[in-house]
């Protein structure tokens, strides 16, 4: 295994690599933007956006946050054990990472299934578009967090193990990327209005 | 040592998220409570980023980027809100 040492204070070597935070600031951007003009909307509608936000389920968003968080947990641990060479503890914590993925996409899924039941679609209204459009480009992320895990899941059980720290690193900080678009997406989409 | 940092730091996040639905669902005014909301999410934000991805360990652009990201978004959803 690769244990060459990165200074991280260097401007070029951020924790999980540069490419990886470009990619994360331009998907905070993109959030961040689209959560923007979901507020400038509900200024022109007010009573829509506030009778339309308690249509949601806030214990749903509260219980996914804490999924999210604690898989984010989870992951955290799996790269801390990696580094250190325990390679079966890494391997158990990086499956209760995924673990919490999986109750997070079962959870929505659920939450998707009642909104379409009551006929809360895409089209009902301006708060449903942003959120079925906000919070389905956030679960395609949370799915491809999820694949990138399997993969490294794969690797660490390979026999001859391959990887290096620093990919183990950049997977894990696409999965937290997942948790900090969920923090500005729960308390925009289902406290605030 | 640093895995019980960790642990302090997911309870801590887990406390936030619940008094921020607190918040929300008691809140007084709508305005208060969202400004209240918000906050307490940035600061959970923070605390992922810095600790869950260890950007407490990286280059001060870094740190200040996601520092003025945060402050901006904060600031323009405040101001329509």
């Amino acid at each position: 295994m690769d244990l060459v040492k990165i200074d991280s204070k260097n401007i070029y070597y951020p924790p999980g690599g540069i490419l990886m935070w470009i990619i994360i600031f331009l998907e905070l951007f993109t959030f961040g933007m689209a959560l923007v003009a979901m507020a400038m909307y509900s200024k022109d509608e007010p009573e829509v956006f506030h009778s339309s936000r308690l249509l949601l389920n806030t214990t749903f968003g509260l219980v996914n946050t804490i999924f999210l968080l604690t898989s984010g947990f989870f992951m955290v641990k799996s790269v801390e054990s990696f580094k250190v060479n325990n390679i079966k503890k890494s391997s158990l914590y990086l499956k209760l990472t995924m673990l919490g993925g999986f109750l997070f996409l079962l959870l929505k899924s659920f939450e998707y299934y009642e909104k379409m039941e009551a006929g809360l679609s895409i089209g009902y209204n301006t708060f449903f578009s942003f959120y079925w459009m906000l919070t389905l480009f956030h679960v395609i992320h949370v799915l491809v967090g999820l694949v990138i895990l399997s993969s490294v899941y794969f690797s660490l059980n390979k026999k001859k193990m391959d990887m290096s720290a620093n990919d183990f690193e950049a997977s894990a900080t696409f999965w937290h990327m997942c948790d900090l678009i969920w923090l500005l997406l729960f308390p925009i989409i289902y406290l605030i209005f | 040592m640093i895995s019980n940092i960790y642990f302090k730091v997911l309870l801590l996040l887990l406390a936030l998220t619940i008094s921020a639905a607190f918040v929300a669902k008691f809140g007084f005014d709508l305005k208060v409570a969202a400004a209240i909301t918000l906050t307490l999410f940035i600061v959970k934000f923070l605390g992922v980023a810095f600790y869950f991805m260890e950007l407490k360990k990286a280059h001060v652009f870094w740190k200040s980027s996601v520092l003025i990201f945060v402050s901006i978004f904060l600031a323009i959803v405040l101001m329509i809100v």
